[in-house]
């Protein structure tokens, strides 16, 4: 099975993806299909200060839960509040309406993995 | 011969497989009558109202849509569904085990006694010197044994952080360790399935306040280092723990008292055959080394002249229970030990050691770890084990714990227990193999003929309804 | 020869050709060669303990359990007694319910799960609080549950955990248990009159406040009055407001969820299964807003693949099988079977017997006590508040004096201090209160 994995965003080990340029951040398509059905997601509030590769919020299927590492240091410009209601949106379209939050990015991403190192990194 | 089984289904058509208490009829019923003033209490109370027989029939058809030991093998691993004696029913049953709580200690000296009985049963079966049975569960006393090994170290001036775990423990080992305020030390299993000696090494220091560990482990296997994995943990000053769980495969042939383990419990509903009720009452004595007696819960039982008293150990963790725990289990704990004797318990483990090791032999899965005990992990190989599982029900068994330990992939952990014979283990091994030997189609959507078909879990998650009044929401 | 041995377990169904056979295909000599033990640690000795026969074990055990005085109860302080219809043995004891365990296996387990989501339901309408859990072990270990999820969900740091100096010392010892590990402290605000001293509290209450816990009825058998009050001392420092109380009391007083509650502990056991020496049936209801946040088990609705109303254990990520030490409790087995009973029990008693019940447990106290204040030396109630099932006595002859001559007389009742001695009446004892009466006359001589 192969997985999208987009060229313009970069990655942690850890599966969440950030946009170098909107600051948007997520979890990749191979993440949400390991933990099955999204059931809840628990994300800052806005205004909140988040430090590169901690953690900044809970995703939960039926079986496991996960936490979620920032990709990068920031302040959270924006909240998908929809997935609140609509945690599915996660496993539906993880890349684009299932998009988690915004960050004001305050730091380097030079330590973050490319598309094609993550590619590597779950094969 | 595979047996084909089909359980008991009322279908009615928006209220599911049999219709909820309120659906068959909720009344209003005022507080107009009620001595209190306004404020104070409230205006009507809306419950179903419903005649003694519209229940005895609402009741005996959800035990239908329900499976128990007595309908069939009940292989859960490290749960030990054994067959519950009837006897101890009727005995728990006696009036004069209804007793208060706050009752003088002279006027229950009955009651005292079987506890003390029980006590010194529990503590020659585990090689322990004093037992309390305050724990209502196993994982209560895992929290009795952490506060112990707690108190333990502070007395010595002693403050310790950490607590080693395996990484296949029970999760209950884990969480209880946290509520007693320690961090929590996973240790890796080796390639045999057991404690790796020099992850062992490592993970201990200062620090450790102890270990907690299974024997037979999770996947069956006897720590056969246990002496050797004793002695390193108390070089550190740490204690040794022992999760009762998988006892019921050691009785008469080995106990944790003569490996090291300073304090240990007991889960009375797997070994000792009190019926697991659907999800409990279990009760989870635990018993310490004489070093440790001091600390035990309030209030214990003791020997006083002619008769027996309540009593406070010196330097006692106070209480994990609002008294004694589950008492109504640990009579019918007493009558299963007194009823088996030693020869009784020790002829258990052997058949329970022997249809694990049968039922391992007959199946067609994979048993990748051995020699193992009362239980044995199959792996479902490439077929996914919640699916196995699911499918497994139609053939009127109920299968064994699936994914867990994650040692072994697709695990199915399979505990037949000491009360199958051959002719059942040999339906319950035709099971397995007519599942693994199934389109994966057949399995995904199993199972057909229980109550219910595959449940959707997400939904469940998604769209939390926890009771009959969130259905009036209109979801 | 198809004899099993004799020796044996009686509930090991296999006869000597059947062992023999198995350990064939195992490749085993004998069921010893199983055991891979070392020899080091081998057991070789005895239990010392005799098998006894059925017959015999139960008759001896009757005698055993017969040397427990056979007095007539008017004890309560946290646990009580109510009629138990037999319905709730017989239907409790169908060993499809009894021998099951956790339903893990949700599709051939619907009867139980219904029977729990049932009792969730029930809760839902006693506290009119939205979620209930389907068991803790008992009130006390609820409690301390209850503490740990007000540690968790509360905002801002804080340790301080208010209880009411009159408890039940068992609850407290528990619940300081419970907290020690997460670093909280309890400590008490006194009482008025055997009610919250609602002024004293607020004097104690304050920023570092992560609890605050009040139980109406109170340890004395007395009513709270000013609830609501105490909910929002609570709230005002950002602390839960956890109520104390149980199913019948609940039937007729304001729902907790109106006065501001935020968790509702106690012992549901109270109905089903009685005082059983302290067996309980922990009771744990909250707010929607902490569901993720809940200890134990949660049963709820879904759909099956054949679209009907079904029911499953949910929200199992909370819990101690997939998030280990970050669970909210490390409980796993549970009191279910228990609930089963109190359900039942409920169910049959119906929101009119639940009321009349209640109704009896708020009148019953008030004859009693009116009748032992006609007695010289003895004054009753002491408080001057709304009872439930039990009030306080107080005697001029010591209490403990007291409490043993009405013992010779066949009578328990709780001496609580030095002068004062604690009855609890309901439907089960109060047949026997002429009785007492009588014998308390003499006693209190």
């Amino acid at each position: 099975m192969s997985f999208e994995i987009p060229d313009d965003l970069y990655y942690l080990e850890s599966h969440e993806w950030i946009d170098p340029d909107t600051g948007r951040i997520g979890i990749s398509e191979f993440a949400q299909d390991e933990l099955g059905d999204v059931v809840f997601v628990e994300l800052p509030d806005e205004g909140e200060e988040l430090e590169q590769e901690t953690e900044f919020g809970v995703v939960e299927s039926i079986k496991a839960v996960s936490d979620l590492y920032s990709p990068a240091s920031g302040t959270v410009t924006a909240v998908n509040e929809a997935l609140f209601d609509r945690p599915e949106l996660v496993n539906d379209d993880p890349f684009g309406e299932g998009w988690m939050l915004e960050l004001d990015i305050d730091s380097d991403l030079d330590g973050l993995l490319s598309a094609d190192e993550y590619a590597d990194q779950i094969e | 011969m595979t047996l084909e089984y089909t359980q008991a289904r009322w279908n009615s058509d928006d209220e599911g497989y049999e219709p909820h208490l309120a659906e068959k009829n909720e009344t209003s019923v005022d507080t107009d009558d009620v001595p209190l003033p306004d404020g104070l209490k409230r205006d009507e109370l809306t419950l179903p109202e419903l005649s003694e027989p519209e229940l005895a029939r609402h009741y005996t058809r959800l035990s239908q849509m329900n499976y128990g030991v007595e309908s069939g093998p009940y292989p859960l691993g490290s749960c030990t569904m054994k067959y519950n004696p009837k006897f101890t029913e009727d005995v728990a049953a006696h009036p004069a085990a209804g007793v208060h709580p706050d009752r003088s200690p002279e006027s229950v000296q009955g009651t005292l006694e079987l506890l003390a009985r029980l006590e010194n049963q529990l503590a020659r079966i585990g090689g322990m010197d004093a037992v309390t049975l305050q724990p209502p569960a196993g994982a209560a006393g895992e929290f009795v044994g952490i506060l112990i090994a707690k108190a333990y170290h502070e007395s010595r001036d002693d403050e310790r952080t950490e607590v080693v775990i395996p990484d296949a423990a029970h999760g209950t080992n884990f969480a209880s360790a946290a509520m007693g305020g320690y961090d929590v030390v996973e240790l890796p299993s080796g390639d045999d399935g057991r404690v790796n000696i020099d992850a062992l090494e490592a993970a201990l220091s200062k620090e450790t306040a102890a270990l907690m560990l299974t024997n037979p482990n999770t996947l069956g296997l006897f720590e056969r280092d246990i002496e050797e994995i004793a002695e390193m943990v108390h070089e550190v000053g740490g204690l040794l723990y022992y999760d009762g769980a998988n006892l019921n495969a050691l009785l008469g042939r080995a106990r944790p008292g003569d490996m090291g383990f300073d304090v240990m419990h007991y889960n009375v509903h797997k070994t000792f055959a009190t019926p697991h009720g659907g999800g409990g009452p279990g009760a989870g004595p635990v018993g310490v080394s004489e070093e440790l007696a001091e600390f035990l819960p309030s209030p214990h039982v003791r020997a006083s002249d002619g008769g027996y008293e309540l009593f406070e150990p010196e330097r006692s963790i106070g209480k994990v229970h609002g008294f004694m725990g589950n008492w109504l289990v640990l009579i019918k704990a007493y009558a299963y030990i007194a009823r088996l004797g030693d020869e009784g318990l020790a002829d258990a483990s052997a058949k329970a050691v022997l249809n694990a090791n049968y039922l391992a032999s007959q199946i067609e899965y994979e048993v990748p770890y051995g020699p193992f005990h009362h239980e044995f992990v199959a792996s479902a190989g490439e077929q996914d084990a919640a699916d196995v599982a699911k499918r497994m029900l139609d053939y009127g068994v109920h299968p064994p714990t699936t994914k867990w330990p994650e040692l072994v992939g697709e695990a199915l952990m399979t505990e037949p227990t000491e009360i199958e014979n051959r002719r059942s283990l040999d339906q319950l091994a035709e099971a397995f193999d007519a599942v693994a030997s199934e389109e994966r189609e057949t399995i995904e959507t199993a199972p057909e003929r229980t109550t219910a078909k595959r449940i959707d879990q997400t939904e469940a998650a998604r769209n939390l309804r926890l009771s009959w009044q969130s259905f009036d929401d209109g979801s | 020869m198809t004899a099993r041995n004799s020796h044996g377990s009686p509930f090991a169904p296999h006869t000597t050709e059947e062992t023999t056979a198995m350990l064939e295909a195992v490749g085993a000599e004998s069921v010893e060669e199983l055991f891979d033990i070392p020899e080091s640690v081998r057991f070789d000795g005895e239990f010392g303990i005799d098998s006894t026969g059925e017959r015999e074990l139960r008759a001896e055990m009757r005698t055993l359990l017969g040397r427990n005085d056979d007095l007539t109860e008017f004890l309560g302080r946290g646990h009580y007694d109510h009629y138990v219809p037999s319905l709730v043995d017989h239907l409790a004891d169908r060993s499809e319910f009894l021998t099951s365990y956790t339903q893990y296996q949700p599709e051939i387990t619907q009867g139980f799960l219904q029977v729990l989501f049932e009792y969730q339901s029930m809760l839902v309408e006693l506290t009119g609080l939205e979620i209930a859990n389907c068991s803790m072990y008992d009130a006390a270990t609820a409690l301390g549950e209850a503490a740990a999820l007000a540690d968790r969900v509360r905002g801002t740091s804080g340790s301080q955990v208010l209880v009411p100096e009159l408890m039940r010392e068992e609850r407290r010892s528990v619940l300081e248990n419970y907290t020690e590990g997460a670093g909280l402290t309890v400590e008490t605000y006194p009482h008025d009159d055997a009610n919250a001293d609602v002024e004293a509290l607020s004097e104690v209450a304050g920023e570092e406040t992560v609890m605050v816990y009040a139980e109406s009825p109170t340890v004395r058998g007395t009513i709270e009055e000013r609830l609501e009050e105490v909910a929002d001392l609570a709230h005002a420092h950002d602390a839960l407001f956890v109520l104390g109380s149980d199913p019948v009391a609940l039937s007729v007083l304001e729902k907790p969820a109106t006065i501001g509650a935020d968790v509702v502990i106690g012992d549901a056991a109270t109905l089903g299964l009685g005082t059983s020496y302290g067996m309980g049936l922990g009771l744990f209801a909250t707010r929607e807003e902490f569901v993720r946040q809940v200890p134990g088990r949660l049963v709820g609705a879904s759909t099956d693949a054949a679209g009907e109303r079904t029911y499953t254990l949910t929200l199992q990520t909370r819990e101690q099988h997939i998030r280990r030490e970050r669970a909210t409790s490390n409980i796993c087995t549970n009191q279910a079977w228990v609930a089963l009973r109190t359900a039942i029990h409920a169910a049959s008693l119906g929101p009119s017997g639940l009321v009349e019940l209640a109704r009896e447990c708020l009148e019953a106290p008030v004859d009693l006590a009116r009748r032992l204040d006609d007695i010289v030396g003895v004054k009753a109630p002491v408080h001057d508040r709304h009872h439930f099932r039990e009030f306080v006595v107080r005697t001029d002859q010591p209490a403990q004096a007291v409490r043993e001559t009405l013992e010779e007389y066949g009578f328990a009742v709780h001496a609580i201090d030095e002068h004062l001695i604690q009855v609890c009446v309901t439907e089960t004892n109060r047949e026997k209160t002429d009785a007492l009466v009588t014998a308390f006359r003499e006693a209190a001589r």
